[in-house]
């Protein structure tokens, strides 16, 4: 009766793959119907709002999505770069940035600006990835108050649907280190189901491997003369690994490929941009050259390395642009979600107005005192609350 | 009394009708010589002792014949086993050779000392076997007579209610007969009387069945519900189950993690792996090194030969053949597409 589960099986059980996996169209349709959704509700909240942008009474002056999506990768960048600063782990980057990604599915910056949700999300991440800072010293450090950090906390999770795991690309990375250094010292001789001529043989391929091309990531480059060693192997392999974790560090949290591909298919696509020749080696070990997934998977590796290599450091929002679109999307927000803290101290104490819940607790302090004192009294309290 | 009895020569016997005791004309009480010929109630007893006849009613013809039963009740009632105790055929069958050379010996008198031994020491081995045994036989014997009785009585109203029901309907007939011709003396319709008549006694006849219908499935379930055991009782050997040696636990319950894209090597030559072997911090806890090597690749290849987006469009185009609806879980802001 025992069932076998392969690796695929297990990344199926995640929540990342069953809640948090698209197809391109399918991400498109859910971010334009979640900008659709702010635009409606702009255009309630519009006539009341004072700003002089809306003269008009029409939401011309709204962000458009384009520009919504731009922001969000904006702030996806600065929760990288703050993670940098406070020398977090890699891990706790990424989690960050999947968390804002994910809230700004479903919901639009026009409801919540990301520059009141990146500080909560951050802080949410390194709880999460194990690496806890007390609430104070992160506010003093990133000169914000506390509330200010905890207020969106309980409406990022609600859009989180409460999965916090991020399946990352790292630790496979290493995994992957790990098998080329052993390949490259001729140790690894066979692979299930795959063909090899046994480990000589396959570090003797190796070593014959082709130079990268120019345009590869890798900083390698073959000696002129001589022949190559595996010394050298590990070199190159090494250096294909910084290069791959560079892209799995910038381009693979600023774009869609975690929602797009799994991290396996990430990393893989992150080496073959650093070191071609030598991914393409290390898949032929892998996947047995008759298998039909074989051409599949290449393919999407390599969709996937286009999505990578398509983006650039210049897309992102330079800090004018920032701030600009920023005054923009002041004027067109939605004013109930302006005061976070106000609100989550209210849905804290559970009341419906402040001052009312405290006119009851006063009396009903009062009549519980009064009881009290009538019980000592000479003749016992009063009968029916009359005198 | 040790005269023997006097040898039955001629066949003028009778059977007493009353006690079917077998009596011959020249039965002659050995002490007073009273013959039967002058007394025919007399009625000889026989002395278990010796077998004569003194003091107890016989049974049997043979005083040879009733010596033995008995002995052989006697023996019964000690070695009181069934086949049921029994895991074996060879067991049982070896226990009941056993118990009739015991009886041999008793009855000829053979090895007597050596056979009285066993007897003693069955007795005080399985004493308490023995009661609950006899107690057992006891009460299978008062539970069949119980049934039995049961089964009589029942039979007992079926009959009655059977030559009840004959007379209700003969007593019916009648009564309908005379209805007709008392009908018809006062001059209505012959036609219509006569089939008013009939109608009459179909739906009586119908209402009976349907009564005794109704009464036969009360009683059925009656039976169902009562505790009576069934009827037949399989008497055997007792089949006697070994347990099952328990397996050991499996916390996963049958599921096995299988690397089906590499094959994990003993050692890995990255220098992460080899200094946190050497480091005390790492390993001091029983910690396996190994372990992280396996998760690094497991974690590099889970999900690899998954489309992401060919299963999303699949399971979006599924989700809508159903019928599914999205949900609107409450927030404000946004619709969240139903991912199930």
């Amino acid at each position: 009766m025992t069932q076998h589960l392969n690796e695929d099986d297990l990344y199926r059980t995640s929540s990342q793959y069953r809640l948090w996996s698209f197809s391109p169209e399918s991400l498109a349709t859910l971010r334009r119907k979640t900008h659709e959704l702010a635009i409606t509700r702009a255009s309630q909240y519009a006539p009341k709002s004072k700003s002089s942008l809306w003269q008009d009474g029409t939401a011309v002056d709204c962000l458009n999505a384009e520009e919504c999506l731009r922001l969000v990768q904006r702030y996806l960048d600065q929760v990288r770069t703050t993670s940098d600063h406070f020398k977090w782990p890699v891990p706790v980057k990424a989690t960050a940035a999947q968390y804002l990604a994910r809230f700004y599915l479903s919901n639009s910056p026009l409801t919540y600006p990301p520059k009141e949700i990146y500080k909560t999300v951050l802080f949410l991440a390194c709880k999460t990835e194990a690496t806890h800072m007390t609430l104070s010293e992160y506010a003093r450090r990133i000169s914000t108050p506390a509330d200010e950090v905890l207020a969106p906390e309980y409406k990022v999770m609600q859009a989180l649907r409460f999965t916090l795991d991020v399946r990352q690309p790292y630790r496979g990375l290493k995994g992957v280190l790990m098998e080329l250094l052993n390949l490259a010292e001729g140790r690894v001789g066979e692979v299930e189901c795959v063909e090899t001529g046994g480990a000589k043989a396959l570090q003797a391929e190796m070593l014959a491997l082709e130079v990268p091309a120019r345009t590869a990531q890798t900083m390698w480059s073959a000696k002129a003369a001589g022949k190559i060693e595996s010394k050298d192997v590990m070199d190159r392999i090494n250096a294909a690994y910084s290069a791959a974790r560079t892209i799995l560090d910038g381009p693979a949290l600023l774009t869609d490929a975690y929602f797009l591909f799994t991290p396996s298919q990430i990393l893989l696509a992150a080496l073959h941009l650093a070191d071609e020749p030598l991914t393409s080696f290390y898949l032929r070990t892998k996947l047995p050259l008759d298998s039909d997934l074989r051409p599949k998977i290449l393919t999407t590796i390599a969709a996937c390395a286009e999505l990578l290599a398509s983006f650039s450091g210049s897309h992102i929002l330079s800090k004018d642009e920032r701030a600009a679109l920023e005054q923009k999307l002041e004027g067109c927000r939605d004013p109930s979600t302006r005061d976070l803290v106000g609100s989550h101290a209210v849905a804290k104490r559970g009341g419906d107005g402040g001052e009312e819940a405290e006119e009851k607790a006063r009396k009903k302090k009062a009549a519980r005192e009064k009881h009290l004192k009538e019980g000592d009294d000479l003749f016992g309290p009063s009968l029916n609350g009359k005198g | 009394m040790s005269r023997i009895a006097p040898p039955k020569s001629a066949p003028v016997s009778k059977r007493d009708p009353r006690t079917g005791v077998v009596q011959s004309q020249d039965d002659v009480c050995p002490v007073c010589k009273s013959a039967r010929y002058m007394n025919p109630s007399l009625r000889f007893l026989v002395n278990p002792e010796c077998y004569h006849k003194m003091f107890r009613e016989q049974t049997f013809e043979d005083i040879k014949v009733e010596r033995e039963v008995d002995i052989r009740k006697k023996v019964g009632a000690t070695f009181n086993r069934r086949e049921e105790d029994f895991e074996t055929l060879l067991a049982f069958n070896d226990y009941l050779n056993d118990v009739e050379d015991i009886t041999f010996n008793l009855i000829n008198g053979i090895d007597l000392e050596e056979t009285n031994k066993k007897f003693e020491t069955y007795t005080r081995a399985h004493g308490k076997e023995i009661e609950e045994n006899a107690q057992m036989a006891v009460q299978e014997r008062q539970s069949f007579s119980a049934a039995q009785k049961l089964e009589r009585q029942q039979a007992r109203e079926r009959r009655e209610a059977a030559r009840r029901e004959e007379e209700e309907e003969k007593r019916e007939v009648e009564e309908n007969r005379r209805d007709v011709l008392n009908r018809l003396a006062s001059g209505a319709d012959a036609e219509t009387v006569a089939k008013e008549g009939q109608r009459v006694q179909l739906k009586k006849r119908m209402d009976r069945q349907a009564a005794t219908e109704r009464q036969r499935q009360l009683q059925a379930a009656e039976d169902a519900h009562s505790e009576r055991s069934s009827k037949f009782v399989i008497k055997g050997l007792k089949t006697k189950q070994k347990p099952e040696p328990e397996a050991p636990i499996d916390p996963f319950d049958g599921l096995r993690l299988v690397d089906s894209y590499f094959t994990l090597q003993d050692d890995y030559i990255w220098e992460g792996i080899q200094e946190a072997r050497k480091d005390v911090k790492q390993t001091a806890g029983g910690y396996d090194v190994g372990d992280y090597a396996h998760r690094s690749l497991v974690a590099a290849f889970s999900g690899l030969g998954i489309f992401v987006a060919d299963e999303i469009t699949q399971r979006d185009q599924l989700a809508q053949n159903a019928g599914v609806v999205s949900e609107d879980v409450g927030l404000k802001d946004a619709k969240m597409i139903h991912a199930a």
